[in-house]
């Protein structure tokens, strides 16, 4: 019954949604405008758990969840699974960790640099502009099976992100 | 024949219902839908002997009276889907593939961007597909 589109499509929207509101909506308020991004991935999440959710038994506890999230979740958006998860029970969070993630293989970042701390610094926010929207995504998931926590996320090793290792860092509220 | 079906949301509040009978009985049918979910949260909140009933979706025979039954399906998104029918004798087959059907249905219609999560879902194709569904499961008993 679905269509199919092209993924590189689906990169490009999520670039220019990014850029779009960065640059143009909100320029002089990142904040805001990052808040409205991880707001469209907590919506998106929110659907996405629904009908990858269908035929499964229900999750008994937080852990079975999470591991939801990394495996089956992840596979299914990113065709492959996280490869390391750690946990810390006693504080509450969880930190997933992907070695190659799919959005940032496409990510250009410009390398003209007049000001080389300057180009660095704005190559680091456009990445973490681009990191709301996976952050959203995952705490709409998580939150729709009943779980409410924080989640942010870190990429280590820029520019060259495609070798770049992405780390979300998941803390719970209860 | 079904009497009629609805959605719950997780907070318990009403996502769709509809009935398929001929008298203008809304307010019976909250009322069913209502005491069903005293039904569903005993169930899932205290599992009896074994636990697998605590992790499967499809929650079985409610509770039945003396004209209707109600059989009852929880998501893992806590949306449970409640059918009220007035046959006498449906085998666990049908109303298990009825509530595939009928999730499948749903999971569509929440995907809609449009559609506000914990609102009512007022999309016509959905209601179009649940009649379709309810149509098939009559034709499917009868036939």
């Amino acid at each position: 019954m679905g269509r199919e589109v092209a993924e590189s499509c689906f990169d490009g929207l999520i670039i220019e949604m990014v850029s779009a509101y960065g640059r143009r909506f909100y320029a002089t308020k990142p904040d805001l405008a990052s808040r409205r991004i991880e707001a469209i991935g907590f919506q998106v999440g929110h659907q996405l758990i629904e009908r990858y959710t269908v035929e499964r038994p229900r999750f008994s506890d937080h852990l079975e969840a999470i591991k939801f999230i990394c495996k089956e979740f992840w596979s299914e958006l990113f065709k492959k699974q996280i490869d390391n998860l750690k946990t810390n029970h006693r504080v509450g969070t969880f930190v997933l960790q992907d070695n190659k993630f799919r959005w940032f293989t496409r990510v250009l970042i410009d390398p003209s640099s007049e000001d080389n701390e300057a180009s660095q610094g704005s190559s680091s926010e456009a990445t973490s502009m681009l990191l709301h929207f996976p952050c959203g995504i995952i705490r709409g998931a998580l939150s729709n099976v009943g779980i409410s926590c924080a989640v942010s996320a870190d990429a280590s090793n820029l520019p060259s992100c495609e070798s770049g290792i992405l780390v979300f860092a998941l803390k719970f509220s209860i | 024949m079904i009497a009629s079906v609805a959605v719950v949301g997780h907070q318990n509040n009403p996502l769709y219902l509809q009935s398929f009978t001929n008298a203008n009985d809304a307010l019976k049918l909250h009322h069913i839908v209502h005491c069903s979910l005293d039904v569903i949260d005993e169930r899932v909140n205290n599992p009896k002997r074994s636990v697998s009933t605590l992790n499967e979706s499809y929650l079985g025979l409610l509770y039945p009276t003396e004209s209707y039954k109600v059989y009852g399906y929880l998501s893992n998104t806590k949306a449970k889907f409640l059918v009220v029918t007035t046959d006498l004798d449906v085998k666990d087959a049908d109303i298990r593939s009825f509530f595939r059907r009928f999730h499948a249905a749903y999971v569509d219609a929440v995907s809609n961007p449009f559609h506000v999560p914990e609102k009512k879902i007022v999309s016509r194709t959905f209601a179009q597909r649940v009649s379709g569904i309810v149509k098939a499961f009559a034709a499917g008993t009868n036939g």
